[in-house]
């Protein structure tokens, strides 16, 4: 038998209220250098179900279990969240500071390092991913291609050991998403990757499972 | 509605900074760490919405829209408010340095107690009254701006008062411009987002 | 103010432009200067000094290399209350009287009384703009956090400049996709009502981005704290300037007096 997986979930229920079940009895697992792609229709509830695995979204139903421990409550998320870094759908929503690299720096410099450390690690994951120079960069007047190495940056930051990606090709150019591929591959997270993007996903994808009705479908 | 460097006395300059430093002072302690992105969001937004042109006649004009920014902000808009002035006065020019405390007093005074008084109202369940409290909130707030706008300037000198007084109903139009297009908005907001006032505790979207 | 095209920047800042002269004293330092010149400038009286101060005002504007056309309109931008109330100085001033048109009376005192308010409005805003308006949003906020300025006003103003250009984009959009249905904006209710809406859709959609920004801030152990990084340094040449211009304010002020 293999180790035990890094993200289980089981039996998960939830709701957006009465009206709208969204999911109804989820259970996936992760394991360690997995890349497991996330399929479904629109509404589906697959960014849905990236919130709740990092307690964003609290489930009505079922067990989230991360990193060896079953995580309740917010003191529970609150240490999942910097080991399993959650990349947004819009970039603009993950990059509130002013300069790269104080994005960069924003989760290293909440987990405890010093001012030093921290322009380190910044310098260290700009380089990782070909961005070196970025750091005094203003984030707004990135390109969207960029802004997008930038959130993965300030994710990788953290050094977490698993990836939430939410349709991480949205909005790229053919050049930045050919780059986003061999990035990721070279990475050694397992990755949850939620995407419409059949092409990248057939590029970088170990598992599939497809989110239908609440459900999940191999 | 801004004042320029070099047209008040030294008193009010004073005077009204020091409520200005009060003023931001209060809001400061509204903004909890969990308010921080909502009250920079709704700044931004406030700033972009300030830039709309409204048609008034043969001319247009810019909204303060002082009195929604109460109403979504509550003493946060004092805070939000210098920001926008602060930007405006700086990038565009448009205000002044010395006059920076008066010009946020004289707009957010009265965008935090008409936003304060009308929130309950806006909060209630019927949608006529809530738009009716946005139009006394829109209209209210830049009326009262008008005003104390001229006290600024006739406490600054007698000669101010009858410029003052034509300001002042030079303004109407604007404050029914003001008006209407405040209560369109928190007709629409309460609709399309019913806790956008804490009127309900709907469940957090991913 | 300016308007809203689509397709501009709603900051639309002189920060884009060779780093030299001016632009190169340390931010917390024009910072400073701005407001020494401000409360300086507006306390001056004599029409020379005056004239001294907005000449010293645009000798800033050139060191800094603000495009003369762009800065003229900027400064002579103001709002229409103001026009009218310092071409009615004049006429409600009591004193000798200079012209009379239409019947009234145009003082002298009232023209000196008005010209000197026009004076000090263009002097300040022209130094503003030369000083601080050069300034990336971004290194503003830092300097002004640099100076003491409570830290939670500084993290409003930056969270508020970073997200202005992506509102304005969805602005923009909200606006293109009115025009695209026949919107046309006259002075009617119809208008007021549309633009309402349109400001509503606005603040809704900037309350929900608001929930994923706080969302991505707790996915990254965000606990209150904002750390800043900022590169400023200052140098002796900095506080050279900074001296220089407060000494000269000192001095004009102190010639203004005793004129």
């Amino acid at each position: 038998m293999t180790a035990a997986p890094l993200i289980a979930v089981e039996d998960l229920h939830f709701a957006y209220g009465p009206q709208r079940p969204v999911l109804q009895g989820v259970s996936l697992a992760l394991s360690a250098g997995e890349r497991l792609a996330l399929v479904g229709d629109n509404g589906a509830g697959k960014s849905t179900l990236l919130s709740l695995v990092v307690g964003l979204l609290k489930p009505q139903a079922g067990r989230i279990v991360a990193f060896g421990r079953q995580r309740v409550t917010e003191a529970d998320f609150a240490e999942v969240r910097p080991q399993a870094g959650f990349v947004f759908q819009d970039p603009d929503d993950q990059l509130f500071c002013p300069t790269v690299a104080e994005d960069v720096a924003f989760g290293p410099l909440n987990l405890g390092a010093g001012r030093e450390e921290a322009r380190a690690i910044v310098a260290e994951t700009l380089e990782m991913l070909g961005l070196s120079g970025f750091g005094p960069r203003v984030t707004h007047h990135l390109s969207g291609g960029e802004k997008r190495l930038v959130s993965l940056a300030a994710v990788l930051a953290m050094r977490p050991q698993v990836l939430l990606l939410d349709e991480p090709t949205n909005a790229l150019d053919a050049r930045h998403r050919a780059r986003l591929i061999d990035i990721l591959r070279g990475l050694p997270q397992a990755m949850v990757i939620v995407s419409h993007d059949a092409d990248f996903l057939a590029a970088l994808a170990t598992r599939s499972l497809r989110l239908e009705g609440g459900r999940v479908i191999p | 509605m801004h004042i320029v460097d070099g047209a008040l006395a030294a008193p009010v300059i004073v005077a009204a900074s020091a409520a200005a430093v009060g003023g931001i002072a209060l809001g400061l302690r509204a903004l909890t760490p969990e308010a921080l992105p909502r009250a920079g969001l709704l700044s931004a937004a406030f700033f972009v919405a300030s830039l709309v042109q409204v048609p008034v006649g043969p001319s247009s004009v810019h909204l303060v829209l002082g009195g929604l920014a109460g109403l979504m902000l509550g003493w946060a808009a004092f805070p939000a408010l210098a920001v926008a002035l602060a930007l405006q006065a700086v990038f565009f020019g448009f205000g002044g340095l010395t006059v920076l405390g008066v010009n946020l007093v004289n707009i957010a005074a009265p965008a935090v107690l008409f936003g304060l008084l009308c929130r309950p109202l806006v909060r209630s369940a019927a949608a006529t009254p809530a738009a009716v409290a946005g139009v006394v909130a829109g209209g209210g707030a830049v009326a009262l701006t008008t005003i104390m706008v001229g006290l600024s300037l006739a406490l600054s000198g007698e000669a101010f008062i009858p410029a003052a007084k034509l300001v002042f109903i030079a303004h109407v139009p604007v404050m029914m411009a003001e008006a209407l297009v405040t209560g369109a908005a928190v007709a629409l907001v309460r609709k399309v987002k019913p806790d956008a006032f804490g009127l309900v505790a709907a469940p957090a979207r991913a | 103010m300016t308007d809203s095209r689509a397709g501009q920047t709603a900051l639309r800042t002189f920060a884009d432009g060779p780093l030299t002269g001016l632009r190169r004293i340390d931010p917390r330092m024009r910072l400073v200067a701005a407001a020494v010149f401000a409360f300086s400038t507006v306390a001056l009286h004599e029409f020379r000094s005056l004239g001294v101060a907005l000449a010293a005002a645009a000798l800033l504007a050139a060191w800094a290399r603000l495009p003369a056309a762009e800065t003229a309109r900027r400064v002579l931008a103001v709002d229409g209350f103001i026009v009218l109330t310092l071409i009615m100085l004049p006429f409600t001033t009591p004193g000798e009287t200079l012209v009379t048109l239409w019947g009234f009376d145009a003082s002298r005192q009232g023209l000196e009384h008005a010209l000197r308010i026009a004076l000090k409005a263009n002097a300040v805003i022209l130094a503003l703009l030369a000083l601080v308006g050069t300034l990336p949003e971004t290194t503003l906020g830092h300097a002004l956090a640099r100076l003491r300025v409570p830290e939670k006003l500084v993290q409003l103003f930056l969270m508020t400049v970073r997200y202005i250009e992506v509102l304005h984009q969805e602005y923009g959009r909200l606006r293109t996709a009115m025009k695209a249905r026949g919107f046309r904006p006259r002075t009617d209710r119809h208008t007021l009502t549309s633009l309402g809406y349109l400001i509503g859709m606005l603040l809704v959609r900037s309350l929900e981005r608001s929930e994923r920004v706080m969302a991505a801030m707790k996915c990254r152990g965000y606990t209150g704290r904002f750390p800043l990084l900022d590169d400023l340094r200052s140098r002796p040449a900095d506080w050279l300037f900074l001296a220089a211009l407060t000494a000269a304010c000192l001095a004009l002020l102190t010639a203004d007096r005793l004129a």
